[in-house]
């Protein structure tokens, strides 16, 4: 280590080249650590369990523009014809589609004066009492809904009964409770039979992405959202399936959107899709330039001192000593690049917290960036200081 | 002289093609990153009707009682009733106003080979045309009268009748919205404002209608909503009358107001209006409070440009920055090569000045050259981000303006960048070059 | 011509100080013929470097054609420069990447000439330097003695009444040497006061005044008269 003093001499001499390093290593850190946890941030989001069988179920919705139609009948055989497909598991109208950001919503309390009570806003789908199995939710508190829960709702008026999220049931009653209590909104009263631990609402990206309640009513629409369950494997071939088939049973209505639960998420979050891919190109061009940066100015500064290498191989110095003068050099650059760096993202993180709403940045996440940074750096000055220990002593003896 | 400097920039660009390559490619990679997401800005931010947007207002009223909340800044619902909206529409003491909702239909022809397709709907007043500067290709608006009647007639753009019919004159033809036939009264020229400014609450990006109906219809028909219908208050909807008579929030409102006394009396009409509904049970609070926003107020107060791309320009401008430090660190080893010759130059007459701006005018090429290899850049970005997000096919594009910008960014980076180099060689004393090349 | 008088230059570096020049007096006539001659790191080419305004002295005065160099702003100096002098270096110091015309005409450009008169002036130095018909070659195209040719035309063509040369033989063989060193003698007799630095005792026998800089100062200079023969110097000149 007794290297590092002459260097750190010699790097004072030619500050141009070593400031640029450092400001490019700096602001690099200050962007790529950030952007990856922005990118880190969304990619959770996206991944995250929603509940639902998002690879089975087919979503769509029909709108039936001759009002003459009686349409609960028709949507009966409609459903009875769409579970005759091979591969189809059940088929039922739904109120609105999970994870789609379009459906109802209202706020429900504990008491039956929300004004009184705690208040929670959360979607709510309505659909028959098979709703459960058909999303491919599972139950983890209480019991799944059954066939006479539907009836007793008859005439207008809202069942008395329904499955809550864990968020919902939380938020209401306290961590873990809120089974067979009931809860209000508006005129209406339901007990919560069933909890489940995961299901996303209409709105996943919201403030209310965790509250949904399943409500055992079936609808028959103007306007009406359509579920397929089905195997997973025959779903692309189905999905082919619907449009003529529910058109052949009645031409005057018009099938709108028929995608996977999965596309109708992407689409929900594309936003995000589109923020993830616009800062991994930008981490990757970032990543090439800087190691660009640092290999150029590398190349320079040898070939600026072929001659002096040269001379100081004539004067005994082995090979490796040249190559480590060069490799500790950029070390020492880059780690002090990555220091200023580290507070630049820090300070960037705080802001764009203050002003966009966006996570906290992680110290972890600076520190695993600046490491990477370290060896790209290191990797991108390998080849130059290679080449300079291969410099030849006699070039000190020529003239140029 | 200038002529000259290109021609020597142009030859040294030459002679050193793999760095002069290197400095383009990193110029353009830093253009074309900031251009993509500048320009998606750029188009957010766009005035989306500069002609008038002074002149145009979104009225809101605050309709909900004391200490509900709203999720806009000051609380006001960013929609009106049906009431009100009914009320200042028929009662305006200025001429243009409109009040306007989204809705849709199955639009077909009634022949057994028109399949019917989903279409948005605007439910609106005979002024929305002229408010907005649509002008018409064929046939106008429908008239008060058929408005008071809720006549079956309908305004549609030169795209839906070229899709519907294959041309584009088709007034008095029918077509079907839902089971309602409507005959055409006028076509419209296409129009496509960058932002759905009139009305924000599915998106700002989405795309304009093409289907114009009569505010009248609402009620005649029993229409729906397609865009947000909010509630505040429990009321008993069940029936359509009720629902109308409700508290419910779901139709937009937009007036023309040309003079500050224009504004002053429109103002006054919208506290009279809500003074007499006081007088009935509503607006029950304390302060009666209303909003008049211009267009540009509007967009700010709905906040329609995404964060994330706030996020986006300010991670590119810095971005660009790191390109800058790279390619001065490259300007400033190819410039200390060939020191020599402007050692030369300097013995041989020329003056600081005239070495300065040598380099300067090769800077300045290479940020040219590097602002196409950027515009191509941002072609490609654009690109990729309208296949990620299909709404963004409007916005996500590069205007004239930001074409123009583009160089004149990369130049001036390039310049910025260029600086230090082209000073170092021009203040080197030319006797050190001189004696022993 | 030119007139220095206790000319000084001290260079300063972070660990030494160097009194290149001190107390430096010289006095040039025109279109008189003078080699400068001294041991290697005794200021001759500081001396050069002053007498043609590449730069700045630490004391004294300057005189150049009647004009106080030391009053001059850098732009002014190169305009100077530009017009009244012309340099010939030893290591020839063509800009390789420009032909031949193109580098004869780089002092022209500088001096704002139109470009008819450019090309003018550029032929009929190139002719005089006997590289007629070359005007497109590249310097690396030609011999060393060649290029130095191209170099003198150089400084000829912006008609410089003062020239100045560093070594102009140095990196040739005696022949080439002898041949640039006629042409030099033919610009003087033309009426072009030259200044020439060289250790080659040969060349400094044929001028007819030459001077020795020891220790940054005129140790000894020695006026021959037109018409008499050259006396050999009687202080014979230390190889560099």
């Amino acid at each position: 280590m007794s290297e590092i003093k002459p260097i750190l001499n010699t790097l004072m001499r030619s500050k141009a080249g070593a400031l640029l390093l450092i400001l490019q290593i700096a602001i690099t850190l200050a962007i790529v650590s950030n952007a990856i946890s922005i990118v880190s941030d969304r990619v959770d989001k996206l991944s995250e369990d929603t509940g639902y069988d998002e690879q089975g179920i087919i979503a769509f919705t029909v709108l039936t523009y001759n009002r003459n139609i009686d349409r609960a009948k028709q949507f009966k055989e409609d459903m009875a014809k769409l579970k005759e497909i091979d591969g189809v598991i059940e088929a039922m109208t739904v109120s609105s589609i999970p994870l789609s950001s379009s459906g109802g919503s209202w706020i429900v309390s504990d008491n039956p004066d929300e004004m009184l009570g705690k208040r929670v806003d959360s979607g709510y789908i309505q659909a028959n009492y098979k709703v459960l199995s058909a999303f491919g939710l599972s139950l983890s508190e209480g019991r799944d809904f059954e066939a006479q829960d539907e009836s007793e709702g008859g005439d207008g008026q809202f069942p008395s009964v329904t499955i809550v999220s864990r968020a919902v049931a939380n938020k209401l009653f306290g961590e873990g409770k809120g089974l067979n209590e009931f809860i209000y909104s508006g005129d209406n009263m339901m007990k919560i039979v069933g909890i489940v631990e995961t299901m996303k609402s209409q709105w996943p990206d919201s403030k209310m992405g965790d509250n949904v309640m399943l409500i055992p009513r079936e609808r028959s629409s103007m306007y009406q959202r359509v579920i397929v369950k089905t195997e997973p494997s025959k779903r692309s071939k189905i999905m082919k399936l619907i449009e003529p088939l529910l058109l052949e049973n009645e031409r005057q209505r018009v099938i709108i959107g028929i995608k996977g639960l999965d596309e109708a998420k992407a689409q929900t979050y594309q936003r995000d899709t589109l923020m993830i891919r616009m800062l991994v190109a930008l981490i990757v061009f970032l990543a090439i330039i800087t190691a660009l940066g640092i290999f150029g100015l590398t190349h320079f500064n040898i070939s600026k001192r072929t001659k002096q290498i040269g001379t100081r191989r004539a004067l005994g110095a082995r090979k490796s000593a040249i190559f480590s003068y060069f490799l500790i050099e950029n070390a020492l650059v880059t780690v002090f690049g990555l220091v200023v760096g580290a507070l630049a993202a820090l300070y960037l993180g705080g802001q764009l917290m203050a002003l966009y709403n966006i996570p906290a940045l992680d110290w972890s996440m600076v520190f695993y960036t600046a490491l990477t940074m370290l060896a790209m750096s290191l990797l991108s000055v390998y080849q130059p200081a290679k080449r300079a220990a291969n410099i030849s002593p006699s070039i000190a003896t020529r003239s140029i | 002289m200038l002529m000259h400097y290109f021609d020597l920039a142009w030859r040294n660009i030459k002679l050193t093609p793999l760095i002069s390559l290197l400095m383009v490619v990193a110029i353009g990679i830093g253009i074309g990153v900031t251009m993509t997401s500048l320009s998606v800005y750029h188009m957010m931010s766009a005035d989306p009707i500069p002609q008038k947007s002074e002149q145009l207002y979104a009225v809101q009223l605050q309709t909900m009682d004391d200490g509900q909340t709203w999720n806009t800044s000051d609380d006001v619902p960013t929609q009106l009733t049906y009431i009100d909206a009914q009320y200042l529409m028929e009662n305006s003491p200025v001429a243009k106003r409109a009040a306007m909702m989204k809705s849709g239909a199955a639009v077909h022809l009634d022949k057994a080979d028109s399949a019917p397709f989903i279409e948005d709907v605007r439910i609106t007043g005979r002024d929305f045309f002229s408010l907005f500067g649509l002008s018409f290709l064929h046939g106008e608006a429908w008239t008060q009268a058929q408005s008071d009647q809720a006549a079956p007639v309908a305004v549609i753009s030169e795209d839906l009748a070229e899709r519907l019919f294959q041309r584009s004159d088709v007034l008095g033809e029918s077509i079907y919205l839902d089971e309602r036939s409507y005959e055409v009264i006028g076509v419209t020229q296409s129009w496509q404002p960058t932002i759905k400014f009139y009305d924000v609450n599915n998106g700002p990006f989405q795309q304009a209608e093409h289907i114009f109906i009569p505010f009248s219809h609402i009620e005649a028909y029993q229409l729906h909503s397609w865009g947000n219908t909010n509630a505040w208050k429990n009321e008993e909807t069940r029936s359509y009358a009720q629902f109308l008579n409700s508290e419910m929030i779901w139709l937009q409102f937009w007036v023309e107001i040309n003079s500050q006394s224009q504004l002053k009396s429109y103002q006054q009409f919208l506290m009279d209006h809500m003074l007499e509904q006081q007088k009935l049970g509503r607006f029950n609070r304390k302060e009666l409070d209303y909003n008049l926003k211009t267009v540009n107020e509007w967009l700010g107060y709905n906040q329609v440009i995404d964060p994330d791309n706030k996020i986006l320009v300010g991670l590119s401008f810095m971005f660009l920055a790191v390109c800058l430090a790279n390619i001065l660190g490259m300007l400033l080893a190819k410039f200390l090569k060939r020191a020599p010759d402007a050692g030369v130059r300097r013995a041989l007459g020329a003056s600081k000045r005239q070495i300065f701006y040598q380099h300067l005018v090769e800077v300045a090429l290479l940020g040219f050259l590097g602002s196409l290899v950027g515009i191509l850049l941002a072609q490609l970005g654009l690109i990729g981000i309208r296949e990620t997000m299909s709404i963004y096919v409007g916005i996500a594009k590069m205007d004239w303006v930001m074409l123009l910008i583009s160089p004149v960014i990369a130049i001036l980076a390039c310049l910025l960048a260029g600086l230090f180099p082209a000073w170092v060689v021009c203040k080197t004393s030319p006797a050190t070059h001189l004696k022993v090349q | 011509m030119l007139n220095m008088q206790n000319i000084g230059k001290l260079y300063q570096t972070e660990m030494v100080q160097t009194q290149a020049l001190r107390e430096f007096n010289l006095t040039v006539n025109e279109g008189e013929f003078i080699a400068v001659t001294g041991p290697s790191g005794s200021g001759k080419t500081t001396f050069l470097n002053i007498a043609g305004l590449l730069e700045p002295y630490s004391s004294g005065q300057y005189m150049l054609d009647g004009i106080d160099v030391g009053k001059l702003n850098d732009n002014q100096r190169s305009d100077l420069r530009n017009q009244k002098i012309g340099f010939i270096f030893q290591g020839f110091n063509l800009i390789p990447d420009l032909n031949l015309f193109e580098n004869i005409e780089v002092p022209l450009r500088y001096r704002g000439i139109k470009a008819k008169e450019r090309k003018r002036r550029v032929e009929h130095c190139l002719e005089q330097v006997g590289l007629a018909g070359r005007a497109r070659h590249l310097p690396q195209q030609l011999s060393g003695g060649q290029q130095q040719r191209v170099a003198i035309a150089r400084a000829l063509a912006g008609e410089p009444r003062f020239l100045l040369a560093d070594e102009p033989t140095g990196n040739l063989d005696s022949l080439m040497a002898r041949q640039v060193m006629t042409l030099l003698e033919e610009l003087n007799q033309a009426g072009t006061t030259i200044v020439m630095v060289t250790h080659d005792p040969e060349l400094a026998r044929r001028t007819p005044r030459n001077i020795q800089i020891v220790d940054g100062q005129v140790a000894d200079f020695t006026l021959y008269q037109g018409g008499q023969s050259p006396r050999v110097n009687p202080q014979k000149p230390v190889e560099a």
